[in-house]
């Protein structure tokens, strides 16, 4: 069950022995502990191998000599480490690099600071040049329409000449005997044909 | 089909290893606001499309948040963790331009990043057994031209242990 150590030793190694599961390997074997115990096996008292004192004074003297340096050694090296790591965060060394870094961060940050003022700069120009340019695109747009409703007056103007001259023409109360007279003395012949440049070409005769 | 996308070139590893933008440890979150249309936000959108995927990669424990047509005028912000806010105005600019600004003011410096390099080297000693987290291999069976493991094919009698005791045993 136990891995073999040595020769006679074993009762002492193993009282001496660290108690870590360096050494023992506790395997249950083949059985599990519902089952019987075998036939050879039944009368059998195990009794624990007999304990030389003279050696277990030895012994014991020397393994605690071996456990102290042991645990010094690890000691001292888990130390070591921890000096290490306290160094690096918090050592005179590590105070340097971080005024370096955060002088470096400001000198980044003001960079970027200057870089973003000449954005700034340049977008305000452009704001105020699309201002001006939609301002001005606006102006010309309300002439314009100035523009075309001055020429839809005018156009009503020339309208309301063209009716007044035709004004002249109209058959009145009073004109109406005139014009009966005029349209009885001229008759007027509509029976032409025309060609298509708008000569008359054929015409009858009135009657 | 292994191609998805309008340009899968940005889902390949070597694209992304190529990332050159490696954030100190201060930054912990990036925000980019900018606008899906117009001509100032071009740059803004092309840094999108292209270099967040790299910078992703490279930063994998950097929030990146994108927001679209909030503002007029497109800008980066990042949040340092200890609370400072830093404003990056990328209106008009090309992504080559913003990449560059961002890596000179943010970005680890080629030699921190060679240092730190050789550290992970040095702590990673080819020579070393250990677990495969941390060593190549964990037992010298695992060798050519060593003794094989004894798990898979018996030792030899002569370089057993018990053999070994029973012939010391016996001399003496």
């Amino acid at each position: 069950m136990f891995q073999v150590i040595g020769g006679r030793s074993v009762q002492a190694a193993r009282v001496f022995a660290p108690r870590s599961a360096v050494l023992v390997e506790a395997v249950r074997g083949r059985k599990s502990r519902t089952d019987p115990v075998a036939k050879s096996k039944v009368g059998r008292i195990k009794v624990p191998s007999p304990v030389d004192p003279v050696e277990m004074v030895v012994l014991k003297e020397r393994y605690g000599e071996y456990q102290m340096i042991m645990r010094a050694l690890r000691l001292e090296f888990k130390e070591e480490m921890l000096r290490k790591r306290y160094e690096e965060d918090t050592g005179s060394l590590a105070e340097e690099r971080a005024r370096q870094e955060a002088e470096e961060h400001r000198i980044l940050m003001d960079f970027n600071h200057q870089e973003n003022q000449r954005m700034l700069k340049l977008r305000v120009l452009r704001v105020q040049q699309e201002k001006e340019e939609a301002d001005c695109k606006k102006l010309e747009v309300i002439l314009q329409r100035e523009q075309e409703q001055q020429e839809i007056v005018k156009e009503k103007e020339k309208e309301i000449l063209k009716l007044q001259e035709d004004a002249k023409n109209f058959i009145t109360m009073e004109n109406l005997d005139q014009r009966i007279e005029e349209a009885l003395d001229n008759p007027k012949n509509y029976n032409f044909a025309i060609d298509k440049q708008g000569k008359v070409v054929k015409q009858t005769v009135l009657q | 089909m292994p191609m998805k996308g309008r340009f899968p070139i940005r889902r390949t590893l070597e694209y992304l290893q190529k990332g050159e933008i490696v954030f100190k440890n201060r930054v912990k979150i990036m925000t980019v606001n900018y606008n899906t249309h117009g001509e100032l936000s071009e740059g803004a959108r092309k840094f999108v499309f292209f270099n967040i995927p790299q910078i992703q990669y490279k930063n994998q424990w950097v929030q990146i948040m994108m927001f679209k047509n909030m503002t007029p005028s497109p800008f980066l912000k990042f949040y340092l963790d200890d609370g400072e806010q830093v404003l990056v105005d990328v209106e008009g600019k090309d992504h080559k331009h913003i990449s560059d600004h961002v890596r000179k003011i943010l970005g680890k410096t080629e030699e921190v990043l060679q240092a730190e390099a050789q550290a992970k080297m040095q702590e990673s000693n080819p020579a070393n057994f250990g677990p495969r987290k941390y060593c190549l291999r964990e037992c010298i069976c695992e060798v050519d031209g060593q003794v094989p493991c004894p798990s898979t094919t018996a030792l030899p009698k002569e370089m057993t242990g018990k053999y070994r005791t029973k012939m010391a045993a016996s001399q003496e």
